[in-house]
């Protein structure tokens, strides 16, 4: 049987901005000035997703490893831009240090999921590649950004318990022990709560755009049970890897605390 | 500072703190010899604690050398520099548990390793001997009064037999019998335990028992 996909038609896509002028009209009303960022943000997802529609298109017609692996080291840059961007520790240098570790876990775990779990052959088939990739890499994002905030914001808050271990002659690792297993635990949680509540709280877009376009449930559901633990996955990965990294560098020699309270 | 071979010395030290421009320390150049109680004294901002903490490696000068038994800090592991010079905070930081947990704490550390972690009759002993007689080892050591921290936090770097003890200001947040009660006790350690002091105190009462003084200079 051949899946029955309804197509939205251009006019059906004007008609669903009924949504923003309702959205539009609250804020009017309730004077709460948002009318500008609505206007933007509407006009944004249309642009960015129309422009990604079309590049996609592209991308997967041309088949090219290059242009795919590309892409992917272009979405890790974007993302470690807006993490980078995001935290307030500009006394540490760690903009190389996250790339190489976002892009040696992020890689690790697509090509897994590529090419072993869903079996694309090749593996960096870009059809599979790029949307795995940038499921990854947008859900492990945010989970650096939360660990990352949170390992500086408690050095920098606990600098006084992190010197007291350091005086009793700890060094670097044994005095922030607990600071950087509390930023770990910070990122993880949201994709293991995810995990928890997936199928019953809410039902994810992944899946549900599978079924909306026709693909079996039953298949959808596949995907997305790999999708959910290769997120909690990568979200590990990464987040280990780069919150480690971020607390050598905010150690100088000698296991000094470089973080001061009151600096960026 | 004195004739005998030092303890510990600053040689021509200055630092600056990162995002400032005036340094907090300039060429500072001092020696202290084992067995002394040096206080260290000038008005807020003179670098006093600054020196304390350059003393045991917590910040590194910008240029000069610390030196401890004659051999500059930076070359010394700082696990090890910091259990023979051992840095008690102004403000007490304690572990959110036990009395005991607090007094075992360097034990487990690497460093630490190659010593015997005292047991509850040796604990017992020391907080007699610092005026804990009353508070138990089980008693959460967040719970205890200010004073009560600050001898806790002191017989806890003792614990640890330091050759030098680095103290900042320890009755900065004390009542008066408080402040009498850490200063006997420090006094004592000096005194019959030979331990180096180096005590940074804004009160010049807190100073009649040193033997030495090094003065900073006016605010910067």
């Amino acid at each position: 049987m051949t899946p029955q996909i309804i197509a939205i038609g251009s006019w059906q896509l004007l008609f669903s901005l009924i949504f923003v002028l309702l959205a539009g009209a609250a804020s009017l009303t309730w004077h709460l000035g948002l009318g500008r960022s609505l206007l933007v943000g509407t006009l944004r997802t249309f642009a960015q997703l129309a422009l990604m529609g079309y590049a996609l298109v592209f991308i997967f017609r041309l088949e090219s490893a290059t242009l795919t692996l590309g892409v992917f080291g272009a979405m890790i840059l974007a993302a470690l831009q807006i993490v980078h961007g995001r935290i307030k520790a500009h006394q540490v240098s760690l903009l190389w240090p996250m790339f190489g570790a976002m892009l040696v876990s992020y890689a690790v775990v697509t090509v897994v999921v590529t090419g072993v779990i869903v079996g694309a052959k090749p593996w960096w088939q870009p059809q599979y590649f790029i949307p795995i990739a940038g499921m990854i890499i947008g859900n492990s994002m945010n989970a650096l950004a939360i660990s990352l905030e949170r390992l500086f914001s408690d050095l920098r808050s606990q600098r006084d318990l992190v010197e007291m271990h350091l005086c009793l002659g700890a060094d670097a690792r044994e005095a922030s022990q607990t600071i950087v297993r509390g930023a770990i635990r910070a990122g993880m949680i949201p994709s293991i709560n995810a995990m928890m509540g997936v199928g019953i709280v809410f039902l994810p877009g992944m899946m549900t755009g599978q079924i909306l376009s026709g693909v079996d449930p039953l298949t959808a559901i596949r995907y997305q049970i790999v999708v959910m633990v290769m997120l909690v996955g990568s979200t590990a990965l990464s987040t280990v890897a780069v919150v480690l990294l971020a607390r050598r560098r905010c150690f100088g020699s000698g296991d000094r605390l470089l973080l001061r309270a009151g600096w960026r | 500072m004195t004739g005998e071979a030092p303890l510990l010395a600053f040689d021509a030290v200055s630092f600056t703190y990162p995002g400032k421009t005036a340094p907090v320390l300039e060429d500072l150049s001092f020696e202290v010899a084992a067995g002394r109680f040096v206080s260290v004294e000038g008005p807020s901002g003179s670098g006093k604690s600054t020196l304390l903490r350059l003393a045991c490696r917590l910040e590194a000068p910008d240029a000069g050398v610390v030196r401890f038994a004659g051999q500059p800090v930076d070359a010394m592991p700082p696990g090890l520099l910091r259990r023979r010079v051992s840095y008690v905070q102004q403000t007490p930081a304690l572990l959110a548990d036990s009395v005991r947990a607090n007094l075992r704490l360097a034990f487990g550390l690497r460093v630490n390793r190659d010593l015997e972690a005292p047991g509850d009759g040796r604990l017992r002993q020391g907080l007699d001997e610092f005026l804990l007689e009353k508070i138990s080892l089980d008693q959460p050591a967040r719970e205890l009064s200010v004073g009560q921290k600050q001898r806790l936090c002191l017989l806890r770097a003792m614990l640890l037999a330091p050759e030098v003890l680095l103290l900042d200001e320890p009755t900065a947040a004390l009542d008066r019998d408080n402040a009498r009660r850490v200063l006997e006790i420090v006094k004592g350690l000096n005194r019959h335990q030979g331990v180096t002091i180096v005590m940074v105190s804004h009160n010049p009462a807190d100073a009649r028992n040193a033997t030495a003084r090094v003065r900073l200079g006016g605010d910067r």
